[in-house]
């Protein structure tokens, strides 16, 4: 039987300032009808490049250096842009990370799922429409009638997923790449979607290319996982067996990498109470005269955070947990009372402002890009009073090189921006820091090592953390408690090991089962 | 800075735009002693003189060598133009980056005085200021930089808006920091690759609103060799001897085209993310 796709000995550059950097390097894999292949690498280990190289989308300074991309047999690489059309997007589909930035704001959904089905399908328009009904509503779509008349951003993002990944299907394609499908949803979103992909799959019995840098996930839908590294295959095998029993030292480490609730990292005992929240409210735009009061996005929340604590927040996107963080900082005007050690907290001043400390998620928005790290560690230095000179020992503190400090954050990766971040926060040797999902936008095995960082930060410093996320098996390894946020309000605060015996809300033990284990093997697919 | 000349130099706009402004900035520093003839010498004789080899861009309608008073001219024309350009830039940067900053009312209120500023015609306005504050160059450019505050205001506070929503920003908010830093150090490092490309076109215009200022007499006076005086004056005798527009109204649209140049090169440059 011939593969569906067959990657063999492909060699990719690109050519950058004169010279060519390697990006593939004699690549081979193979995906049999029918089979998920799971690609797993790092960000920048060329995962979705590869995905492009089989679309055959690459960017113009893309250099082939070798190989053949064959596609039930045919070379994609000598196919003309004619000649590829019927194969792109009719019978290679394509789902992207991003559903916001894959749907044209200015069109209705309607429209661009109708295009889809009249140009692979060569549907007239009254048929296309009634396919377009279908489709969207076989997908688990609530009155796909009203969606289809809707803009992208009129619908949530798992909405939008949801279409792009029914109308991917719709063209019956014989093989689909998934980039990332699930990294811009919540962890509910993303397993509604995951289970609504390993469903379709099963129906249509198409093959499938799924890339993701998280291995847990990876290992839910695939038959066959291969391990990505610089480029480079480093591993290839059944999903079962490349988690049970990971040859290579990189995939282990990778294994390593997935939070597994069970295994706690954190030891010490919180001390008294730090930062009492007594009905915090935040509502967004003002009362008008005649519009209804606006719904407001965090509602009466009380909690209280204790010294040396780390205080998990848990919920899904929309849930307010990042509004919380920012009226906790003043980001954001809130309603209701705060109290730091006892002492009611009016307009944060200069005191309350060095105690709580915030880490965003995203470290390229949140570290000035005009400015050296260096300079942006010195500046809490500078307004709390402190040492100038303690830059270095604080750069050492994060791990990072001391020659760090004259760089521009754009020549750090993802994970060493968060450590300056990180870094930043801690310069003002606060009693909290915020740490407002600042794990979501890395790679795993990175994750590890941010998390492991922010543990031994806490141990040294006693610093409590108040910390945002959806992923709950990170948050169950560390937190000494968790509030579970939805819809605003608080519905739940336990301590980690009441969560783990199975006690509290039962929105939070439909959060735990959402969450991705290693352990559910045998994975979705292959159980079917 | 070496960095981004490097960068700069790697654009074919880039290497084209600084090539003419060099061209430029050696006849501000070293025109008059380049010059082959005193720039106010009148010469009867040599009245409409066509170019040649002793006129090498030809005489003016009082016989003075057009060459020469291009190259005395480029004293004062380009330094002044640059220098109201930057004011009114620097001004209008910080107005409004600073009105993105607050938001809300105060940037109501400071984009709708903007509004009305802007609805009186850019020449107008500067024939207001300098039939106030009396005719001449320093007047004439003060006049050109105000003219420039309210539209450079709106475009700085377009990204601005942008920049304001970043977390850095936010993060500096959480830490405490003053409006003037977070305006100054945190948000206007940020919007100034927009603003640079957009001062290097104003340049270019600023030395046309200069001669439009001096061809109706509130600009440089006769007998200075101003480049757009030139132009002015030169408008009388097209016909008679087209050189003696050509010169001026040459040496503005070079100025004019390398300033255009250096602004797409810069804009390139100035992307730090660009690795080039």
């Amino acid at each position: 039987m011939t593969a569906l796709l067959a990657v063999e000995d492909y060699t990719l550059g690109y050519r950058v300032a004169g010279t060519i950097r390697p990006v593939l390097e004699a690549l081979s894999l193979q995906i049999a009808p029918g089979e998920v292949l799971g690609l797993v690498g790092e960000s920048g280990s060329g995962k979705s490049s590869l995905a492009s190289a089989i679309m055959r989308a690459l960017p113009r300074n893309a250099r082939e250096a070798g190989g053949r991309i064959a596609f039930t047999g045919q070379d994609l690489r000598g196919l003309a842009e004619p000649a590829l059309r019927p194969v792109r997007g009719r019978r290679i589909g394509m789902v992207f990370q991003d559903p916001s930035a894959a749907l044209n704001p200015t069109l209705t959904i309607g429209r661009q799922v109708r295009e889809v089905l009249h140009l692979h399908r060569g549907l007239a328009p009254a048929a296309a429409h009634r396919e377009a009904l279908d489709i969207l509503g076989h997908v688990g779509l609530h009155d796909p009638a009203a969606l289809l008349r809707r803009y992208p951003h009129q619908v949530s993002g798992g909405e939008k997923q949801r279409v792009l990944i029914a109308t991917a299907f719709a063209t019956r394609p014989e093989l689909l790449i998934l980039d990332e499908p699930t990294t811009a949803l919540d962890v509910i979103t993303g397993t509604r979607i995951l289970d609504l992909f390993a469903a379709l799959l099963h129906e249509t019995g198409a093959g499938a290319l799924y890339i993701s840098h998280d291995l847990a996930l990876v290992a839910r839908v695939s038959h066959r996982v291969a391990v990505l590294r610089a480029g480079r295959l480093v591993e290839q095998g059944p999903a079962r067996r490349i988690f049970a029993a990971p040859e290579h030292a990189y995939t282990r480490e990778l294994a390593d990498a997935v939070p597994r609730p069970e295994r706690r990292l954190t030891h010490s005992t919180p001390g008294g109470p730090l930062l009492e929240l007594d009905r915090v409210s935040v509502t967004y735009g003002a009362r008008r005269l005649f519009a209804p009061a606006p719904v407001p996005v965090v509602s009466e929340v009380s909690f209280t955070v204790r010294d040396g604590e780390i205080l998990g927040v848990v919920g899904e996107s929309g849930s307010g947990k990042s509004t919380l963080a920012r009226a906790l900082t003043g980001l954001v005007p809130h309603a209701g009372a705060l109290r730091l050690r006892g002492a009611a907290v009016g307009r944060m001043g200069r005191d309350y402002r060095r105690a709580v400390q915030i880490v965003f998620q995203h470290p390229d928005a949140s570290l000035n890009p005009r400015h050296t790290v260096g300079s942006q560690i010195a500046r809490p230095l500078k307004l709390f009073g402190g040492d100038v000179s303690d830059v270095q020992r604080l750069l050492d503190q994060v791990r990072l090189p001391a020659s760090y400090a004259s760089r521009y954050p754009h020549q750090l990766s993802g994970g060493e921006k968060q450590r300056v971040a990180i870094a930043r926060a801690f310069a003002a040797r606060p009693a909290l820091v915020i740490c407002d999902e600042i794990t979501a936008p890395l790679d795993v095995s990175v994750q590890a090592t941010v998390i492991e960082l922010l543990l031994e930060l806490h141990r040294s410093h006693g610093t409590a953390y108040l910390f945002i996320t959806h992923d709950l098996n990170l948050v169950r390894q560390i937190a000494h408690r968790i509030a579970v946020m939805q819809a605003g309000r608080l519905v739940d605060l336990q301590s980690s090991a009441a969560v783990a015996g199975g006690e509290g809300a039962a929105y939070t033990r439909a959060l735990i089962d959402a969450s991705p284990r290693l352990e559910h093997f045998p994975s979705q697919v292959a159980r079917k | 800075m070496t960095e981004i000349l490097r960068r700069l130099w790697r654009t074919l706009q880039g290497r084209l735009g600084l090539m003419l402004l060099l061209i430029i900035l050696l006849a501000c520093l070293f025109g008059p002693a380049l010059a082959p003839f005193d720039p106010e010498a009148i010469d009867f004789m040599g009245r409409y003189a066509a170019p040649s080899v002793r006129h090498w861009l030809g005489g003016d309608q009082l016989g003075r060598d057009v060459f020469s008073r291009l190259l005395w001219g480029a004293r004062t024309t380009v330094p002044l133009a640059l220098l109201a350009t930057l004011g009114g830039t620097i001004v209008g940067a910080v107005i409004g980056t600073a009105s993105a900053f607050w938001g809300g009312r105060v940037d109501e209120a400071i984009m709708r005085t903007v509004d009305a500023v802007m609805a009186i015609p850019g020449l107008l306005m500067a024939l207001l200021i300098v039939g106030t504050l009396g005719a001449g160059s320093g007047n004439a450019a003060l006049a050109v930089a105000i003219a420039f505050v309210p539209s450079m205001a709106r475009i700085t506070r377009s990204v601005a808006l942008s920049v304001r929503r970043l977390d850095y920003v936010g993060a500096a908010l959480a830490r405490g920091e003053g409006a003037g830093w977070i305006v100054l150090a945190e948000m206007l490092p940020n919007v100034i690759a927009p603003i640079v490309v957009e001062t290097t076109i104003r340049v270019a215009f600023a030395v046309m609103v200069f001669a439009t200022l001096s061809f109706l007499g509130l600009g440089a006076q006769p007998p200075a060799a101003d480049w757009g005086l030139m132009a002015a004056e030169a408008r009388r005798t097209l016909h008679q001897a087209p050189w003696t527009m050509i010169g001026p109204a040459g040496a503005i649209a070079l100025t004019a085209i390398g300033f255009n140049l250096l602004g797409d090169g810069l804009r390139d440059a100035l992307n730090p993310r660009d690795e080039r």
